[in-house]
């Protein structure tokens, strides 16, 4: 199946993410350190004793020093064992297959829609350069690119969600549970968190084009008699899919990094609130393991468009 | 699950019978059937099931009464808990519950007589031995957050096989209402071996409602107890609470009718409920109150008549409008003026008057105005209290700089270190009022962050309102604790915060209550 150079690549691959997912979260856990508050004050309660406050800390074993606590939580980690949150008990685990697939269907549906919509109007816009419907293009995906996702939000949820009632204005759900439901849900989110990746997509396509269009290569192919979407599609497109895949992939991050503001909008139960919560209250099994959790996926969105690379250009062999 | 002739009803005289009050009628004699007119039977609760959703404030810190910790759990935890003690919505007054009555026969004997025939939602038995097993637990397991909360308790016995007996180091009337919150919240005894520190996850009581999944900041379930002993009740199948911590996002989630009521929303929200068509607002004072925390332990602070004059400089009248958009109830003493045990005269005290202020500021020695160390919080809502209260003070001769953090550090500095002059912040009130000022002013009190012993009589006066369980003597009891904690000023109380809820319109009898810590067992869903 694979060739010999592709294995090495994948192994390569896992054995760099080892150090990259310890880095992470051991920086994480540091900065961690500097974040104001205790999370010890937070358990005890309100209005709670320094006495009571105290004994929490030793129950938690937060009284240890910092690179203590990051061992344990080290250790125990490469066992499988993630840990609970320390405010409410739930395993860290339970918490991230419950909300990841949620931030993930979001950001999945937020790249689909930036492809989508993205790829015909860079092909639009590329088709005539310098054309006034090229200017309009241009000058939209320049708004696109500036307009900010929680702004957009709030405007698509006061009209779509609160003056015309066609979506919800908060919530979610799962895929798993309904599929329709789920869409109907996540529309909102989704073209919040999409108009950048519109943009992007829909700018790196036209240069692409517009430059591939002007070489001579395309030319010949002109003069030979092929037709425009005939060049487009078989020379055009394949020749820009490289260009395409990487801002693919690197929207796929920023959308999954956007998610932070998009889910406290629209009150979605997802990775990004369940961070900023725990990151909040200090409670920092949550905050690793969902660290964690990211980072590798980031990881693997890296590896899967490395391996498609080689597919859609056979000339890479990267290892 | 319930069966769907919950919708069975029975028309006549163009009203509408659920299918409770239509058993009720079959049951009951012609003669009184005939004799409620319809205004009787409108005034019965309706049954009409369906799920409440409810968008909630924050994710709770355990769903086990006595290892959470935040005051936003009461909202999950008094459905599917039931407590010993009630209380009045409006008044806070002590009410029968899982106790049917208690009584004191001597000042340090409290007893209890339990309800007959109430079981825990796994079936356990709720009789004496449970409830000595659960105020055991609270006051002694080394993961309970209340156990200061039943200091005064020696030792609790199983007098009868439905009545407990708590032998008492001191005399202290305040337990019923103790009794009233988290430490009497009763946890079936079988489902806490059963679970052991997982019971933090999976609330087993004799509430109205029984607890079914809860997702960790995103969703709490819970479905009716069909076995509930109070009659007529539960009215709805479940309540679903949807974890939204933004109040704008939360209020938002109510207006496009995912959720059909939210609570703890803010003052500047309250034109946009009463302008949102389908949405309803309800609000009511609580004895959650802003206060300046005084540290006169030194400074001149130290002294009373600038304390004094620290009263007099604040209109407080215009801190709640400018401040909280009036939803809110000016504050003269540490109880709201709807509480069983509020003072009129002792509001009377500190009516703004600056002039007056200055004077005291000059007859204390500082014709020149005072300079103080000024602790706040870092929220918008806290910084914002800050700058006009800074201007209130400044215009009598009371300068300073604030400065400001996260609620944890800023206490911490505050009450742990004694850094600062004084601290804007909040006192969330407490069922019983002694509790509040015993743990406010008491020497050695945390919340005494000067650790000066209280002014002559004020401990007297707290004890005195302890060993009667006699209303009106608590009453008096209270009215010198308050005369003797304003005539110090040692605190400046600014204003009690409303809880202001919305709800769509299918939501009726939803009512605030004094504490601020919505319960929902009198509301019924009809659109």
């Amino acid at each position: 199946m694979m060739s010999r150079t592709k294995q090495l690549m994948l192994l390569n691959r896992l054995v760099q993410a080892i150090p990259i997912m310890i880095l992470a979260t051991f920086l994480v856990f540091s900065l961690l350190q500097l974040v104001p508050g205790d999370v010890a004050i937070t358990i005890a309660g309100e209005n709670a004793s320094e006495k009571r406050i105290q004994e929490i800390r030793e129950l938690y074993g937060l009284n240890q020093p910092f690179l203590v606590q990051y061992g344990n939580w080290l250790v125990n980690a490469v066992q499988g064992d993630f840990g609970e949150s320390l405010l409410s008990g739930e395993p860290v685990l339970e918490t991230i297959s419950r909300v990841f697939p949620n931030t993930l269907f979001i950001v999945a549906y937020a790249v689909l829609l930036s492809v989508v919509i993205g790829v015909p109007l860079g092909i639009m816009a590329s088709s005539r350069p310098n054309s006034k419907l090229d200017g309009a293009i241009m000058g939209a995906s320049s708004l696109g690119v500036a307009v900010p996702n929680f702004w957009l939000g709030m405007v698509l949820v006061s009209l779509f969600a609160l003056t015309w009632n066609w979506f919800p204005a908060t919530g979610f759900t799962s895929p798993g549970e309904s599929f329709t439901s789920a869409i109907w849900f996540a529309t909102l989110p989704a073209i919040a968190l999409c108009t950048n990746g519109i943009a992007e997509v829909a700018r790196q396509l036209r240069s692409s084009l517009v430059e591939i269009h002007s070489s001579q290569h395309v030319r010949t192919l002109h003069a030979k008699g092929l037709s425009p979407g005939a060049i487009l599609w078989k020379h055009g497109l394949k020749n820009v899919s490289v260009n395409l895949l990487t801002v693919i992939s690197l929207l796929f991050n920023k959308a999954l990094a956007a998610t932070v503001v998009v889910e406290t909008v629209f009150a979605i139960p997802g990775m990004g609130n369940t961070i900023v919560k725990a990151v909040l209250e200090g409670d920092f099994p949550v905050v690793q393991g969902a660290v964690l959790a990211m980072v590798i996926t980031v990881i693997l969105v890296n590896l899967v468009t490395d391996l498609l690379y080689t597919v859609l250009d056979p000339r890479i062999q990267q290892v | 699950m319930r069966s769907k002739d919950k919708s069975v009803v029975a028309k006549g005289n163009g009203f509408t019978l659920g299918r409770r009050e239509f058993l009720g009628l079959m049951a009951g004699t012609a003669a009184v059937a005939s004799m409620a007119g319809p205004s009787a039977l409108l005034a019965k609760v309706k049954d009409n099931g369906g799920t409440l959703r409810v968008g909630a404030a924050a994710n709770p810190s355990s769903m086990d009464p006595a290892t959470g910790g935040s005051g936003s759990d009461h909202v999950f935890l008094f459905p599917v808990f039931a407590t010993l003690v009630d209380w009045e919505y409006d008044t806070l007054k002590a009410i029968p519950g899982l106790a049917k009555s208690w009584e004191y026969p001597d000042p340090q004997t409290l007893v209890l007589n339990i309800r007959e025939g109430v079981t825990f939602h796994d079936g356990t038995t709720l009789d004496a031995e449970a409830v000595k097993f659960n105020l055991d637990r609270n006051r002694t397991d080394p993961r309970s957050n209340i156990r200061a909360d039943l200091a005064s308790v020696e030792s609790v016995e199983v007098s009868a096989p439905y009545q407990v007996k708590l032998n008492l180091k001191a005399p202290d009337t305040s337990l019923p209402l103790v009794l009233s919150d988290r430490a009497g919240m009763m946890v079936s005894p079988s489902a806490i071996k059963k679970f052991g520190e997982d019971s933090d996850r999976n609330p087993v009581g004799a509430g109205p409602m029984k607890f079914v999944e809860w997702n960790d900041g995103d969703s709490i379930t819970l479905e009716r107890n069909p076995d509930y002993w109070k009659n007529e009740r539960p009215l709805v199948d479940g309540i679903t609470f949807r974890i939204i911590t933004d109040s704008s996002t939360r209020l938002r989630s109510v207006m496009s009718g995912q959720n059909d009521l939210a609570y703890q929303l803010e003052g500047r929200q309250k034109p946009l409920i009463e302008r949102g068509g389908s949405v309803e607002g309800v609000s009511g004072s609580t004895v959650y109150c802003f206060q300046i925390y005084l540290n006169h332990s030194k400074g001149p602070l130290s002294n009373v008549k600038v304390r004094q004059a620290l009263n007099y400089a604040i209109d407080r009248e215009a801190l709640v409008r400018a401040s909280m958009h009036g939803a809110g109830e000016p504050a003269y003493m540490n109880l709201p003026s709807s509480h069983w045990a509020y003072d009129a005269d002792v509001a009377k005290l500190y009516p703004y008057d600056p002039d007056k202020a200055r004077q005291l500021l000059t007859e204390a020695g500082y014709p020149d105005g005072i300079d103080l160390d000024m602790r706040g919080y870092n929220d918008q809502g806290s910084v914002q209290r800050q700058e006009i209260l800074m201007a209130m003070l400044k215009d009598v001769g009371i300068r300073g700089r604030f400065k400001t953090g996260t609620i944890s550090d800023m206490s911490a500095a505050y009450f742990a270190r004694g850094e600062g002059d004084f601290l804007v912040s909040a006192w969330t009130g407490r069922p019983d009022p002694s509790l509040t000022y015993a743990l406010l002013y008491a020497g050695d009190s945390y919340f005494n962050a000067g650790k000066v012993e209280p002014p002559e009589g004020l401990m007297d006066a707290i004890r005195a309102s302890r060993s009667t369980n006699d209303i009106e003597e608590r009453k008096k009891a209270f009215s010198t604790v308050q005369r003797i904690v304003m005539e110090n000023a040692l605190v400046v109380p600014l204003a009690f915060r409303q809880d202001i809820m919305a709800h769509t319109d299918k939501v009726n009898n939803l009512q605030t209550n004094l504490l601020g810590k919505p319960k929902f067992e009198h509301v019924y869903l009809e659109s």
